[in-house]
């Protein structure tokens, strides 16, 4: 079923393979978060700092698991990893705990992960396993993306009547770059842009009204300073008030007096950039740019479609992560919830992250491997 | 159309079309990218100056600071008026998760306190989230400090200290002092403490009459908050004023002994200094608890004070207005004495003064003298001694009522005793001009028979009657009345009021024989001893009696309802060698001057005469 690879990597073989730049990185902006949340914790090591750090020792963990796996395994169960992944968004919404009126927790066991966190990765597995395993490119039969299309739509359905905006628009736009990489012709893409904007107002209907409320309110924030509009004002006088240089490391007012909303999560980008200034931010944003661009050199690496594909989309799915936030904290972007990976405070984001890059880590090490078409198991 | 839009997909040569269409994304994502760093430089270097002052305004929270009000002091140095700390706690709704969660701890740590929680829980949802709302008032200490300890137990619940006005001499100086209360609507325009929210301002005697110098003025500090408004630190401090410490002329102990000798019957007394003009006295009575309004009052209390035919919230002394009755027939007796007439002129009276009068079908209206049988003949000295009203009737016609209008005028009547009290009253005297501009009918000449004694139109007030006869006994010294001690004032140049010595020592001599000689109208109140008392009684009545009511015999005043009995007034001025004070009584429906005024004259002029209150007196330097 599988073809052979030239050589067979044995584990150490695989511990050299990786790219300790890429961990260098990662653990350079994970080191940022933890000051960061240091700071938040008004220099209390043991509120968030120390639960962030073992979620990151736990990714790790799973990073490397990944990593090491061998690709081969991963490509077969490509499929079923995500449909394991829909059911357990399916199961979500039946037994999943409820948090300021939207099902994105399932707990077992002392944990909460937020499986829609995951669903971003299995969909990117799922489509690049079937972008690789599909038989004639040449046939022009538009029924080839059929299966792609469900492959998106079915998790983003399911994220949405969360309900969950942003993250159902993380994973859309993840499955989408997949989508374009795998070279599909651009007229389809400028008509399904077409055709979104068409349909905006029949979705507009379907929006809840909160989600209607912060879609006016990111165009006029000023319209409600202390209800929607509050989040966004708050943060960008958090930022532009940092100026340069910063007000200095813990000496962010805007923060400190908790005048930020959600600072250790979603906004965490604001407290770093009130009190590292521009310079600050910039830097982050270049470490950013550094690991995505060394990601996307890996994945250029991979000679079997499928690893191209599934590393370029992690590649993507984290680009998407940082500009989403980043974008939404400076007022560019609606408010919708999407954490700053390796700095905010979350642990399904921080797993999932790392798993996205211990499946690219895996593509890198077995960049040789070359994979048959797969069927469905 | 190229080649490469026919297909669906490009397998052809899929690691190009992959190269080419990361390349295209990387670029894409390089491009967003720097649209995020522009965007910082924009919030960050190009903006910066106006979200450092938004931020600024977040942080940095101006809060007032209330002043201390000004201690009023009596004319001995005690302390009337003080300020207590008041112990209270407000809740801030957004400052909890759970109100009712912390209104229940509260109410497991304090058990000993009511608290209305449908009331409050109504308040509080009906309230902004981020207004501070009252859940108790006025704790003890001890219940303040059991919170304090449990503080943690009570989320959005705050303990706060603020001031609370306490009058320290109880029901007698209610009224003089007055009381403050939460600014009215038309104060908030104008009062310098309106952006206090427990701003209070003086709404009666001397807290109003001073409450510009008494409030202070408010301090305010800078302090740093957090989003939910709670104070981290401060970042400066500009204290508050106290307002001015004010010491005025009442001797708290004469004014508690005036008040008791009332014995709860409606009336006031004013005690007037004779050569300074200082007040020693203002007292009205029955009284009311003056703490009774630094908490909210209740509508039943308020109600019941209101309604009380004693009228126990009116300063009685400044603004109620009595007919002065006899008592105006000293000045009407130096009317006459000005105007020729001797005093050893003779007028006899039958009991009866008959005038004419056409509308009437007898084509005469009789006075009648307050003796029915008559005094015989009567010269001026006797006439004050027994106050006969015949002769007054008589003399009066003679002078005139614009002539005796002038004399009482000239003494202080018909005007405002101080010139601080919004609430006084000053009186009327009453002339051909005054009922022409006021009424609209010509004078007639039975009016000036009734104004003769006191009565018709003529009103007059306790404070004005014991300030008049004060400026006649000094020998026309014109008096700067005073309530409030003013050490900047300097002695204005005594102003004489025209006054012959030899028409006052008439007088005198008439009044002290109406107290110390047998058959005069105060006779039974005379102190005995080295210093006496000298005064003229007076009863003004309150209503009309008619001839028929006449002729069937007068009732006597017990057998007559309360509110249509004879008003008893007292003014007297001792001792009689050497002039100190001048004292009013007036007690509303007592019956008679004699019976019911001069005898609580004649106890405070024994308080007066075994104090020497000048010798007392210690100035209180202002804190």
């Amino acid at each position: 079923m599988f073809s052979e690879s030239k050589i067979e990597l044995t584990i150490f073989d695989k511990l050299r393979s990786i790219n300790y730049f890429l961990l260098f990185l990662i653990c350079t902006i994970f080191f940022i978060g933890i000051l960061a949340l240091y700071s938040i914790s008004n220099g209390n090591f043991s509120e968030w700092p120390i639960k962030h750090l073992q979620r990151f020792i736990l990714g790790l963990i799973i990073f490397f698991i990944v990593a090491l796996l061998d690709l081969k395994i991963i490509f077969r169960f490509a499929y079923l990893i995500f449909i394991a992944s829909i059911v357990a968004l399916m199961i979500l919404l039946i037994v999943g705990d409820e948090i300021n009126g939207a099902k994105r927790w399932i707990s077992f066991a002392g944990f909460s992960l937020q499986p829609s966190e995951f669903v971003k990765y299995t969909l990117i597995l799922a489509l690049a396993k079937y972008f690789h395993s599909m038989e004639d490119y040449h046939e022009n039969f538009i029924s080839k993306l059929i299966i792609p299309s469900f492959i998106v739509i079915i998790p983003v359905a399911f994220v949405v009547i969360q309900p969950d905006l942003g993250t159902a628009l993380v994973i859309f736009l993840g499955g989408v770059s997949v989508i374009w990489i795998s070279g599909l012709n651009y007229k389809y893409f400028i008509s399904g842009i077409l055709g979104f904007i068409i349909s905006l107002p029949i979705l507009w209907q379907y929006l809840k009204e909160y989600q209607k409320d912060r879609v006016f309110t990111f165009f006029n924030p000023e319209r409600d300073p202390l209800g929607n509009g509050y989040h966004i004002t708050q943060s960008k006088i958090a930022l532009g008030s940092g100026g340069i240089f910063g007000k200095g490391y813990m000496e962010g007012t805007q923060s400190h007096l908790n005048f930020l909303p959600e600072m250790q999560t979603d906004f965490i980008f604001t407290m770093f950039g009130e009190e590292f200034g521009f310079v600050g931010s910039i830097i982050l944003i270049l470490l950013y740019m550094a690991l995505i661009g060394i990601a996307i050199r890996m994945a250029l690496t991979s000679k079997s479609l499928f690893s191209k594909f599934l590393s370029l989309g992690v590649c993507s799915v984290f680009f998407i992560y940082v500009f989403v936030n980043i974008g939404m904290v400076t007022g560019l972007l609606p408010v919708v919830g999407v954490p700053l990976p390796f700095i905010s405070y979350g642990g399904s984001s921080m797993l999932a992250v790392m798993f996205g890059f211990g499946l690219l880590t895996n593509c890198y090490i077995n960049y040789n491997t070359t994979l048959t078409k797969g069927s469905f198991i | 159309m190229s080649e490469s839009n026919k297909f669906i997909f490009k397998k052809y040569d899929a690691n190009t079309s992959i190269n080419r269409r990361t390349a295209i994304i990387t670029i894409a994502k390089a491009g967003l990218f720097s649209i995020l760093g522009a965007r910082l430089a924009y919030l960050q270097i190009v903006d910066k100056d106006k979200y450092e002052i938004l931020s600024d305004n977040n942080r940095i929270t101006h809060r007032l600071l209330e002043p201390q009000r000004g201690i009023i002091y009596d004319l001995q140095g005690k302390p009337l008026a003080i300020n207590r700390q008041r112990y209270e706690v407000v809740i801030i709704r957004e400052e909890t998760s759970d109100y009712i969660k912390s209104i229940e701890n509260l109410k497991n740590i304090l058990p000993d306190v009511n608290i209305d929680t449908e009331k409050l829980y109504s308040v509080i949802k009906k309230t902004k989230k981020f207004i501070p709302i009252k859940v108790l008032d006025d704790l003890s200490w001890d219940q303040f400090s059991r919170l304090n300890a449990n503080i943690h137990k009570v989320d959005g619940l705050y303990p706060q200290i603020g001031f609370k006005r306490y009058y320290t001499s109880g029901q007698s100086h209610s009224h003089i002092i007055g009381y403050t209360a939460p600014l009215d609507k038309k104060e908030k325009d104008t009062n310098t403490l309106a952006d206090l929210s427990s701003a209070k301002s003086g709404k009666l005697g001397i807290e109003k009459a001073k409450d510009v110098s008494l409030r202070g003025k408010l301090g305010n500090k800078n302090v740093e908050v957090n989003a939910n408004g709670r104070e981290i630190r401060e970042l400066d401090r500009y204290e508050s004023i106290q307002g001015e410490n004010i010491q005025i002329t009442i001797d708290s102990d004469l004014q508690d002994y005036c008040y008791k000798s009332l014995n709860d019957q409606s009336g006031c007394v004013a005690v007037t200094n004779i050569k300074t003009g200082e007040f020693y006295a203002l007292v009205s009575s029955p009284s009311y608890d003056p703490n009774l309004f630094s908490k909210s009052i209740s509508s039943e209390k308020w109600n019941s004070l209101t309604d009380n035919i004693f009228k126990p919230l009116i300063n009685k002394s400044i603004s109620s207005q009595y007919p002065p009755g006899s008592t105006i027939k000293p000045f009407v007796a130096l009317a006459a004495l000005e105007n020729g007439v001797s005093e050893k002129r003779e007028v006899y009276c039958n009991g009866k003064h008959e005038i004419k009068d056409t509308s009437r079908e007898s084509g005469i209206k009789t006075f009648h003298c307050w003796k029915e049988e008559g005094h015989g003949n009567v010269n001026m000295n006797e006439a004050l001694k027994v106050s006969c009203d015949v002769y007054f009737y008589q003399i009066s016609r003679e002078v005139g009522i614009n002539k005796i209008a002038e004399v009482c005028k000239r003494f202080g009547f018909g005007q405002n005793v101080f010139d601080s009290f919004y609430e006084e009253k000053k009186g009327i005297v009453p002339s051909k001009n005054w009922k022409l501009e006021s009424i609209g009918t010509p004078w007639m000449v039975g009016e000036t028979l009734s104004a003769g004694i006191g009565q018709g139109y003529f009103l007059t007030t306790s404070a004005q009657l014991s300030l008049a006869l004060a400026q006649l006994i000094n020998g026309g010294e014109k008096l700067n009345p005073t309530i409030v001690l003013d050490k900047d004032k300097d002695n204005q140049k005594s102003q004489k009021i025209s006054l012959n010595p030899k028409h006052l020592a008439i007088i005198k001599k008439g009044l002290e024989d109406a107290t110390n000689t047998q058959g005069g109208t105060s006779f039974r109140s005379r102190i005995t001893g080295n210093l006496k008392m000298a005064g003229k009684t007076g009863t003004s009545q309150v209503r009309v009696i008619s001839s028929q009511e006449r002729e069937e015999g007068l009732k006597k005043n017990n057998e007559l309802p309360w509110e249509k009995r004879d008003h008893g007034l007292f003014i007297g001025y001792g001792p009689i060698n050497n002039p100190q004070y001048a004292v009013s009584v007036i007690i509303e429906h007592g019956g008679s001057g004699s019976g019911a005024a001069a005898p609580v004259a004649s106890k405070i002029f024994k308080y007066l005469f075994d104090h020497n209150l000048n010798l007392k007196s210690k100035s209180v330097s202002n804190v």
